[in-house]
């Protein structure tokens, strides 16, 4: 490696020094309706009227901002860093002046200048199904391959799936997330704009992965992006999201809301890699349902942010169902990633696994948080859960919360977890090999992350390798 | 027994008034707290499981102690241990009432200290002061502030440098019947280089299921000075309708070395919290539990293993068994602060099921503030084996025994751990509770 490697080192250098050069570009904001701070009903009944979107929908926005109001902030997690956010400091909405676009060339100039950016390469441009950018709070690029329109695939932003698609999105919005889950899923489901609506039909096997790349270009703005995926009978889809941010002075919210439905037999894998920059609050709820034999897997990395809330859920309500939840953090000085994982067994021979990787650097704090909740009538279940920490830098800090509720004796839980340094011994060993400290600690990183970058599309693992060679660089002593 | 409000402790009785200015000012303290503080939330993971309603008094309605018919037998019995020499001494605490001590001029001509708190308060002024209130006070929490306020007469013990008790000291704790209130108190200091080994038995307690239940809220302080070796073996086999809460907490010096072992069995509602502090360097802690749960009991427990200091290590083993509608949830904390390097914990949670209708929850925590570890943690949660009770099968073994075997082989290595005079009767309450199966 060594050659090639420092050069690019060196060019990049550290991430977080030269992040407003390399990633926190910025165009000169340009909206065609910026609202004013703070979240009210006058702005929630705006925002409704702007979509134009039917009664039933301005309602729920109208109920759970009342749901929002009410709930306390989170006395648990970091509440050092919650309280520190101001709510009332945010634009609850935006809308930039650009209409939907259908073909890559109608995309704005300075779009693509930022995509170009996030080195989103030509090839995967084309094999995407489809590519769907949120840009500021709704979407503005929209392509969908004709093959997949053809297999009846609805793949489109949620505001436009809520128009064309009333009775679907009727029937399944807010049926695993309801609004009074949380305090941010409330505020979610009153302000949301943008995110992802996608529907396969009976049988259909999505051959290629689906993904989505958004990202947040004002200051003080949250993003509330809504994601709903129904994943029809015998169905089977692998859905990517990845996003980047500019950096700014005060901080942003990005609080989504993630509703995946698998129902009979169906199949569906959601990967996110988060690596939003380091002011963001990011409290995001994603949650699965997972009907008869049905599968779900969220493959989950956290790598940017100030704080990261984030349990990634599924509840397996049909018999037979399964649950895979595979959970990274990477969390760097002033950061706090209270990441974890939460699996609700509420059908017999159901199972699951969770597995948490995190690595906490220099003054950063890593936490898993989680639960395993078996049902009485949840018999014959299995579910397992294992998580590693490593520390690296003396201030660094891990914590481990796992919970684990047993209703029923017919089941097998396990739990597991390990917290400790870069091993001295593996350290000589590579270092009489010949490899710099440097390089050593570099590999045994890599090597410890393996698991979850062999899940992720060939892309996505070149990038993440990357982004941990830069927050690698320089940790030795 | 008040369900469903907090009420304050309006005053100190007069009884509770006598000793020192210092004690009373603590008392006082102890009592400001209980009322100012607000009844833990249940938000809060430790009082997730268990209703703390449930731990609160009214002290209007508590009675006289009258005392349960069994605890004759039990007394006798460790009597004779006793006279047998199994035991150093016995010590029998009825309700913080009535404290009586066997066998201890030997251990008197050797220096050690062994008698009630408020004698203690008297002869050993400086020791007491230095250290009661020190590691469970009015900061602890809401219930360890009522006991602060409220406890009557407790035992004091106080093994000086380079004294070595072989056997252990025995303190039967027995609480009244029915709406009795009692607050046991325990103060232990082992002195540098000294070893002892002492077994806590809290007894007794309301018995029909339909009474009002008794009250114990007891409070344990121990500290290990440098190079001492102390050995805790805590047995709850409180009665079946009793409401117990126990706050343990002690301190371990240079070199020193704690073994907790905490083996529960009785009561309604029980929870017991169990804290090691680790203090300085070569501090070292294993912890043992046994839980075996039956019938509609309700356990809560914690256990904490905190290291101030760097090269120190800790270890916790505990075991939990279940039957009919029996309900447990263990919550462990392992907490490294930022200073202290070179640190070894682990931590283990097995949960054994044995009935349809029980439950268990278990939460192994790690707090890890600097990268100079080793830890790791590990639960489960199951029934028996089933591939185990085949291969028994196979062997002409009944499919009960089966399961009998394979839960005394669970329990075993943790009763192997418990002063043989001790390890008949911990074996005679699984074996009881086996037949719950």
């Amino acid at each position: 490696m060594s050659e090639s490697i420092k050069r690019q080192n060196k060019e990049l250098s550290a991430l977080n020094e030269d992040y407003a050069a390399k990633y926190g570009f910025h165009d000169p904001v340009n909206y065609f309706h910026k609202g004013a701070k703070g979240i009210n009903h006058e702005v929630v009944e705006m925002i409704s009227r702007m979509k134009k979107e039917p009664k039933w929908m301005a309602q729920k926005r109208h109920e759970a901002l009342d749901i929002f109001l009410s709930k306390p902030i989170p006395q648990w997690g970091n509440t050092e860093m919650l309280n520190e956010l101001d709510l009332d400091n945010i634009y609850y909405f935006m809308k930039p002046i650009e209409k939907q676009q259908h073909s890559w060339d109608d995309v704005p100039e300075y779009i693509k200048k930022t995509f170009d950016k996030l080195g989103i390469p030509e090839a995967e441009r084309k094999f995407l199904g489809g590519v769907s950018a949120q840009y500021e709070s709704e979407v503005v690029y929209h392509s969908m391959k004709q093959d997949l329109e053809k297999q009846g695939i609805i793949f489109l932003d949620m505001d436009t799936g809520l128009q064309k698609h009333g009775d679907l999105v009727k029937k399944y919005f807010g049926t695993v997330i309801p609004a009074t889950d949380n305090k941010y899923a409330a505020l979610n489901t009153s302000v949301w704009s943008g995110g992802s609506f996608l529907y396969i039909p009976p049988g259909v096997d999505v051959k290629i992965p689906l993904q989505a790349y958004f990202r947040i270009n004002a200051e003080n703005m949250g993003q509330f992006e809504r994601t709903l995926i129904i994943a029809d009978k015998g169905s089977r889809v692998h859905y990517i999201e990845g996003c980047t941010a500019p950096i700014y002075s005060t901080d942003s919210l990005h609080s989504g809301v993630i509703e995946l439905i698998a129902l009979e037999g169906a199949y569906i894998r959601y990967t996110t890699i988060q690596n939003w920059s380091n002011n963001i609050y990011n409290l995001v709820t994603q949650r699965a349902q997972a009907h008869k034999n049905a599968t779900v897997e969220w493959v989950d990395g956290n790598l940017g942010s100030r704080l990261t809330m984030k349990y990634p859920c599924v509840q397996l309500v049909g018999e037979g169902a399964r649950g895979e939840i595979l959970s990274v953090a990477f969390a760097g000085t002033g950061q706090h990633q209270d990441a974890g994982a939460k699996i609700i067994h509420a059908a017999p021979n159901t199972s699951s696994r969770i597995t948490s990787k995190s690595i906490s650097k220099g003054k950063g704090r890593a936490s898993y948080r989680g639960l395993v909740k078996i049902h009485k009538n949840a018999i014959n279940s299995k579910a397992s859960v294992e998580c590693d920490a490593l520390l690296i830098g003396e201030d660094a800090r891990s914590d481990t919360y796992p919970t684990m509720e047993i209703d029923n004796e017919q089941v097998r839980v396990e739990h597991e977890a390990r917290v400790s340094k870069v091993a001295e011994e593996q350290l000589f060993y590579l270092t009489s090999r010949g490899l710099t400290e440097d390089e050593a600690r570099l590999l045994i990183v890599n090597g410890f992350m393996e698991p979850f970058t062999k899940e992720l599309p060939l892309e996505y693992a070149v990038e993440l390798n990357r982004l941990i060679e830069l927050e690698m660089e320089g940790s030795v002593g | 027994m008040n369900k469903n409000n907090d009420i304050k402790i309006p005053d100190i009785i007069p009884e509770l008034e006598r000793g020192p200015l210092w004690l009373k000012e603590k008392r006082y303290a102890s009592r400001e707290a209980y009322n100012r503080t607000p009844l833990p939330s249940r938000s809060l993971h430790l009082w997730r499981y268990t209703d703390p309603n449930k731990f609160t008094i009214d002290r209007e309605k508590a009675v006289d102690m009258a005392f349960n018919e069994g605890y004759d037998a039990v007394e006798k019995m460790e009597l004779n241990h006793l006279k047998e020499g199994n035991l150093a001494a016995l010590a029998t605490d009825l309700g913080g009432k009535t404290i009586n001590f066997y066998g201890i001029e030997k251990l008197t001509a050797q220096g050690i200290v062994i008698s009630t708190l408020s004698e203690a308060v008297e002869k050993h002024h400086d020791l007491v002061e230095r250290y009661l209130y020190r590691l469970v006070n009015s900061h602890t929490g809401k219930f360890e502030a009522l006991n602060g306020a409220l406890w009557n007469d407790g035992i004091f013990m106080y093994i000086p440098k380079n004294v070595t008790i072989e056997n252990p000291i025995h303190l039967l704790r027995e609480s009244g019947l029915a709406n009795s209130v009692q607050f046991p108190r325990l103060l232990i200091v082992v002195g540098e280089n000294a070893e002892l080994t002492v077994i806590d038995e809290y007894g007794g307690g309301s018995q029909n299921e339909n009474k009002e239940p008794s009250y114990t809220n007891g409070a344990v302080e121990l500290f290990g000075l440098e190079n001492s070796r102390t050995r805790y073996i805590m047995l709850q086999r409180q009665q079946p309708s009793a409401t117990f809460y126990l706050n343990h907490r002690a301190l371990v010096e240079k070199n020193a070395d704690m073994l907790t072992i905490t083996l529960a069995f009785g009561g309604a509602l029980s929870k017991h919290n169990f804290g090691v502090i680790l203090n300085a360097p070569g501090a070292n802690s294993n912890m043992y539990g046994l839980l075996f749960g039956s019938d509609r009991q309700h356990f809560d427990n914690h256990t904490l293993h905190r290291h101030l200091s760097g090269q120190t290590t800790s270890n916790i083993n505990f075991k939990v068994a279940l039957s009919d509608k029996a309900v447990s949830a263990y919550t462990g904390l392992i907490r490294i602060d930022h200073k202290a390097k070179n640190c070894e914990a682990y931590q283990e949670n097995r949960n054994l099921l044995l009935n349809k209708g029980t439950k268990a929850e278990t939460i192994p925590e790690l707090e890890i503030l600097n990268e100079d570890v080793m830890c790791s943690h590990g639960a489960t949660v199951g029934p028996v084996d089933l591939s185990q009770v085949f291969y028994l099968c196979s062997r002409g073994i009944s499919h009960t025994e089966a399961v009998k075997m394979i839960v005394n082989g669970f329990v075993n290595n943790t009763i192997q751990k418990v002063p043989k005079d001790l390890q008949e009767r911990i074996q005679t309450y699984v074996t009881e509770r086996l037949e719950h199966i």
